[in-house]
């Protein structure tokens, strides 16, 4: 599992600094629930399922009837047919809404060896399996045009349900450009390019703000000028990481802090590196004077500081 | 409030039994089993309900976007307002809060509030990580987990607390838990038990931290003569504020969180609470680690800023004593974040109506309820009372 953030591996905006590449890919293992975990696992017997909600009748089975609420009932055994409702073409192919004779709920699949231009609405559809079940929608393969298959009236309670399944695996990965906007981007452009850190000064309350902003916080009055500040500061607050965090650098143990630099009013979040962790306790402690160490890295982000150090004997 | 404008009462509540993973339900069926408890309790059916509020954590907590959506066929609310309402960990009385807006606005006479999470699902910390700046933060985000310890940290140095105060926390409401057959984490613990366990992000231990659950809790909200007719024993809302703070502002210290402070000036005010401590008989209060509900004594006026360590040490927030604070277990017992602030509200509901069973503070007539997101920076707290106000 992994959280990237990772603005070196952008591949265009490394010059212009307009926007920042960062990717979230997460893992999940969803829980289907009793009737579309039945559903699912009757897939590879090659079955389809549907669920009995009174006189409502749902392909997939559901465990509720989106009309009156009402969990199902039983479950039966539909013919492997339908009806196309509606289709769309995209660059990897046709999808339809589909109604399985008996049901009256539609569904999205995809549509297998259709030319979209001779496709109609009311299209008559059949399953088509994959080949070998790898325990997921996909077992259905999607829909193609009608030919051989079996129809018949639907079976009530078939016998020898498969189990539900339990668990399904999932992995969402999601793709971001983030724009660095006129503050962030003069903060990083220095950061980049000459080791800069900047703030800018509130116009009334001569606040140094870092991160730089339009505004000031506490005032409301806009901000005025850039100011140079000092990598240098004052640990705010700080934790000794003994977890691996996902998107992290850095080996545990490791000190997580939260550090005001000086003549600044704002924090910035980072680590303390080179620090015993037995002694970083007391050592990093909130009131630790500490300083940047730039690293060799020109991302334009504040993973160009590879850590901040203490500074000895000056706790404040 | 002032004598014109409605009262407002909670008349059923429902809790799901939250699980480390319910692999049984799908995260719909999750919040219709508490959906369904809490209309039994007041006698209701989905019919009688105006309006739903869904509140449930950040999306990528359970990789469905626009969750309310997929629920309405579980909850059987369609063709009903159907709002999502979320705010971290305190989405559950932030969805209560909007609920109870409706009513007064007018829109809505009983309103349904439904918050649920299936952690089970997603990956709690890395998701949490994804909620800092992607510029100002986010590459070094730690979850909530190395954050909030890290502003412990500044709290122990600047208040001589002891990790050993906020242990006591965790031993207390391990206890209570026992007695909550709602909770799914039922062990006794001691104050070296804790101190021996595993730092994670230290001065946060293991036994510091609470489960990660699924769970789903519900609240119906009615006003006045209705709330009267649907039960004789309403939980009447005497107050009930939610306050945020500016993540990067100027002169931020987090040593107490100034919403919290915010918010029970105001619901004080509004509940006629000029000593916190004496006036309430019972306090549900979010507590997502255990340093939390130290810092929540403080910023809640129970004691003076720094003498949260004495007031556990005192036993007076334990079973027993005079303001038993989570007799449920709080997080302790079951963390579904989603739900967790919701379940505060409702618990302190139970109590105040005489219906929390093996875990009821005898006689109780008034609750105080917290929760909120974040180590300080999302704020809610409400007042419950027997009384109608």
């Amino acid at each position: 599992m992994t959280v990237i953030h990772q603005p070196e591996t952008a591949e265009a905006n490394v010059e212009t600094m307009d926007w920042m590449a960062a990717q979230i890919k997460m893992p999940y293992t969803l829980t289907p629930g009793q009737a579309t975990g039945i559903f699912l696992a009757e897939l590879a017997g090659r079955r389809l399922i549907g669920s009995r909600h009174g006189d409502e009748l749902i392909v997939p089975a559901q465990d509720f009837s989106g009309t009156t609420g009402e969990p199902a009932t039983g479950f039966v055994e539909v013919a492997p047919v339908g009806t196309v409702q509606a289709f769309t073409t995209g660059a990897t192919g046709t999808i339809g809404i589909i109604l399985i004779d008996g049901s009256t709920v539609p569904f999205v699949h995809q549509l297998l060896g259709v030319e979209p231009e001779m496709l109609e609405l009311g299209a008559r559809v059949e399953a088509v399996w994959a080949d070998e079940p790898t325990g997921g929608m996909l077992d259905l393969a999607g829909f193609a045009p009608l030919g051989s298959a079996a129809t018949f009236e639907p079976k009530d309670d078939p016998a020898d349900l498969a189990a539900a399944f339990e668990k399904v695996d999932y992995t969402m990965t999601l793709d971001y450009r983030h724009a660095y906007g006129p503050y962030y981007g003069t903060l990083f452009d220095g950061v980049k390019d000459g080791r800069r850190i900047r703030g800018v000064k509130c116009s009334a309350c001569r606040r140094t703000l870092l991160p730089p902003r339009a505004l000031c916080d506490i005032c409301l009055a806009p901000t005025a000028e850039w100011v140079d500040v000092e990598a240098v500061g004052t640990v705010q607050a700080s934790s000794v990481v003994h977890i691996e965090f996902i998107g992290q650098r850095l080996t545990p143990p490791y000190v997580y802090a939260e550090i005001v630099l000086d003549g600044t009013s704002t924090r910035l979040i980072h680590m303390v590196g080179d620090v015993d962790p037995d002694v970083a306790q007391t050592a990093a402690a909130p009131g630790a004077r500490v300083r940047a160490v730039w690293s060799d890295r020109h991302t334009g982000s504040l993973a160009d500081i590879d850590h901040f150090e203490l500074l000895p004997g000056d706790e404040t | 409030m002032s004598g014109r404008s409605k009262s407002i009462a909670i008349v059923g509540t429902g809790q799901t039994v939250h699980a480390r993973r319910r692999t049984d339900v799908s995260q719909a069926g999750l919040a219709r089993e508490a959906v369904v408890e809490a209309l039994d309790d007041a006698g209701l059916t989905m019919d009688d309900i105006d309006s739903v509020i869904v509140a449930s954590g950040p999306a990528m907590f359970g990789a469905v976007n626009q969750p309310e959506k997929w629920l309405v066929d579980a909850l059987g609310a369609r063709y009903k307002p159907v709002v999502r309402v979320t705010s971290g960990g305190g989405t559950g009385l932030a969805g209560a809060l909007a609920g109870m807006n409706q009513i007064k606005g007018g829109s809505a006479k009983r309103v349904l509030v439904v918050a649920y999470d299936k952690l089970s699902e997603g990956q709690l910390q890395a998701s949490i990580s994804t909620l800092y700046d992607p510029f100002w933060g986010r590459e070094f985000a730690v979850g909530i987990m190395g954050f909030s310890a890290a502003y412990w940290h500044a709290r122990i140095k600047r208040l001589g607390h002891t990790e050993e105060a906020a242990a006591m926390v965790g031993v207390k409401n391990r206890k209570h838990a026992l007695a909550n057959p709602k909770a799914h984490v039922k062990k006794e613990i001691t104050v070296e038990d804790v101190m021996a366990s595993r730092p994670l992000c230290w001065p946060i231990k293991v036994l510091d931290v609470p489960p990660i659950s699924d769970g789903a809790c519900a609240v119906i909200l009615a006003a006045d003569e209705d709330a009267l007719s649907i039960t004789e024993s309403p939980a009447w809302i005497h107050g009930m504020a939610y306050y945020c703070e500016a993540d990067n502002a100027a002169d931020r210290q987090m040593i107490q969180s100034e919403p919290l402070q915010i918010a029970a000036a105001k619901v004080y005010q509004d509940a006629g609470i000029t000593n916190p401590f004496r006036q309430f008989d019972v306090a549900e209060l979010q507590e997502p680690y255990t340093c939390f509900e130290l810092s929540y004594y403080e910023g809640l006026g129970l004691c003076p800023e720094g003498g949260a360590a004495e007031l556990v040490a005192s036993g007076e927030t334990a079973m027993g004593g005079s303001l038993p604070v989570n007799p449920s277990g709080g997080c302790m017992g079951a963390n579904p974040i989603g739900a967790t602030a919701l379940i505060r509200l409702a618990e302190a509901a139970m109590q105040v109506t005489g219906k929390a069973g093996g875990h009821q503070v005898p006689g109780a007539s008034r609750a105080l309820v917290q929760a909120g997101g974040g180590w300080a920076n999302l704020r809610g707290v409400a007042v419950v009372g027997s009384e109608k106000r």
